[in-house]
């Protein structure tokens, strides 16, 4: 006799072992962030009321509680402040070597500095002063079940590599 | 309403490491311990629970454990009965929970119990569920679950910014493993040479394996109580909680408060709250566990906790001064870097040293201590908490 309840999911997807975030728009409302990631853009919510730019997007302004937002652009590129490299015992969903480093995204940008991933590197290159920009890339997709049906939601997710010379 | 006077009373903990127990089992022997620290305690006596743990949900798969805890432990709370999570400072949050529940007349005898189990059947769900412990969304995917990437880079700006050098932290472990070597409840035993700390294998540049706690299964038990309870309870000098502070200036790594990562602005400020809500200053501490889940962390949290000044907590640490004898021992029970790090149990097992250092009856007692200070960070260093502990109540 079959038993159910056991640990082994059959296929099934169990969301608290997702390492990335949930992002279709049935889920969230800061969806507009990955759409424009899919188009190359980096971005943020600005405080139409009171000007606050803040990172992380968010769907209310952290000073002043308004909830009109509008979308602005971050920089697309930044400088490595500090660089690690893990090149064997990475964690898992990872391949070594992981690189991360601390970039500083320049003066003016709404948020100062970002870590990341630095990916399309090779191990041992990457050093403070290095010139970086963002990359993105799709990440496995997972189920979503909207008006009893279920589809596939695609995702993206974004890391840093070394700027093309 | 006229606050009253919080006493720690007594503690227990199980033994810590890989165990081959539950996290609910752990939690009765650790209990047990520390009823039996106190004599004159019934579980009928106790009309407070708070069971401080962070990974019971995930790893044990029980969601609100409060209840489990008090019915396996035989209690019966009637003034609260709740979980705390602050990750690695849940310990000290029930602690300072308990405080004020005990100040305000609310609570009277308060039990706080922190417990993990970690190490389920396959060992890679230990690191991997560790992207629930930062800003899922935005640090997880870069790859920081595990914190020694963070805590390398931070290693590296100190070294920066300060001329701090590799030996210096490395010191830090050979000290720790020294206090946790007679410390048989801690998850290791043994001693170090700086050979053995810059040979080990290498965890994230310039980070080895014993600059590094291991995380570990464990339980710890303390009884927080008004000090009239607390004086009929035992024989034992009081030990009063004079206060604490915990702050939390930002979430995601990109909003850290600092001009760079061995500035830590949401320490200080909570060291400034914790010292003004306790009326004393850094130089009355003769005790201190801090939070040295990484042995540059604990450099750091000295200089930020105000016992050396900024940037020179390398050589503050390498001439010895966290050591018996120096200006401010530190970690005498062997902190997390020996001892381990069951998340849930950390601050009580650093509570229960502070409360035998100011009896007088720690294993590497410190002379004459009496104020005792306990500090953790959360996470990907996001929030800090601070308890402060003296055998003379707030003046």
């Amino acid at each position: 006799m079959a038993v159910s309840g056991i640990p082994f999911l059959e296929g099934r997807y169990s969301p608290t072992f997702d390492l990335w975030p949930i992002e279709a728009k049935e889920f969230n409302r800061i969806h507009t962030f990955y759409e424009n990631l899919r188009e190359g853009k980096f971005t943020t919510t600005k405080c139409k009321q009171c000007g606050r730019e803040s990172y992380p997007p968010r769907v209310i302004c952290p000073e002043c509680y308004s909830d009109e937002l509008q979308w602005i652009e971050l920089p697309k590129k930044g400088k490595v402040k500090a660089v690690v490299e893990k090149l064997g015992g990475v964690p898992i969903c990872f391949e070594p070597p992981l690189i991360d480093a601390w970039i500083d995204l320049g003066e003016g940008s709404p948020v100062r500095h970002v870590l990341s991933r630095v990916i399309n590197c090779p191990p041992e290159s990457l050093k403070e002063g290095d010139e970086v920009q963002l990359v993105v890339f799709e990440v496995p997709s997972h189920p979503i079940e909207i008006r009893r049906e279920t589809i596939m939601a695609e995702r993206v997710f974004f890391a840093f590599e070394p700027a093309k010379k | 309403m006229t606050e009253r006077n919080a006493c720690i009373v007594g503690g227990g903990m199980c033994k810590w490491g890989v165990r081959e127990a539950s996290y609910i089992d752990m939690v009765q022997e650790a209990a047990k311990e520390c009823l039996d620290d106190i004599p004159g305690l019934k579980p009928k006596d106790i009309d407070g629970l708070l069971f401080a743990s962070a990974f019971v949900g995930r790893r044990s798969v029980q969601a609100n454990t409060a209840p489990v805890v008090a019915e396996r432990l035989g209690l019966k709370p009637t003034s609260i009965c709740a979980r705390v999570d602050v990750l690695c400072a849940s310990g000290s949050t029930g602690i300072l929970l308990a405080t004020g529940l005990v100040e305000s007349g609310m609570s009277d005898i308060v039990m706080v119990v922190g417990g993990e189990k970690l190490y389920t059947p396959e060992r890679w769900q230990v690191q991997y569920d560790e992207i629930a412990a930062i800003d899922h969304d935005w640090d997880s995917p870069q790859g920081i679950g595990p914190p020694p990437i963070w805590f390398a880079l931070t290693a590296k700006e100190h070294m920066k910014y300060y001329g701090t050098r590799r030996e210096q932290f490395g010191t830090v472990s050979i000290i720790n493993y020294d206090y946790g070597f007679s410390n048989l409840k801690g998850h290791f035993q043994r001693q170090l040479t700086m050979d053995d700390v810059l040979n080990a294998a290498e965890i994230a540049a310039p980070l080895n394996l014993y600059d590094c706690c291991p995380l570990s299964d464990g339980s710890a038990t303390v009884i927080i109580a008004s000090e009239e309870k607390a004086k009929e309870l035992s024989d034992r000098p009081p030990v009063y909680i004079l206060g604490g502070a915990q702050t939390s200036l930002h979430s995601v790594t990109a909003n850290w408060p600092g001009d760079h990562l061995g500035d830590w602005p949401h320490l200080r400020l909570a060291a400034e709250k914790a010292y003004e809500r306790a009326k004393i200053d850094s130089k009355e501490v003769d005790v201190a566990q801090v939070h040295d889940c990484f042995s540059i962390s604990e450099i750091i949290e000295l200089e930020e906790l105000g016992f050396c000044p900024k940037g020179e907590g390398g050589p503050f640490v390498e001439s010895g001064q966290t050591k018996i004898g120096g200006s401010i021992p530190a970690n005498t029970d062997g902190g997390l870097i020996s001892c381990g790090h069951p998340f849930g149990a950390t601050g009580i097992r650093q509570a229960m040293e502070i409360l035998k250092q100011l009896q007088g009856r720690a294993t590497n007692q410190i002379e004459d201590a009496a104020v005792g200070l306990t500090h953790n960070l959360s996470g990907v260093n996001v929030e800090h908490t601070i308890v402060i502990y003296s055998r003379e109540p707030r003046k």
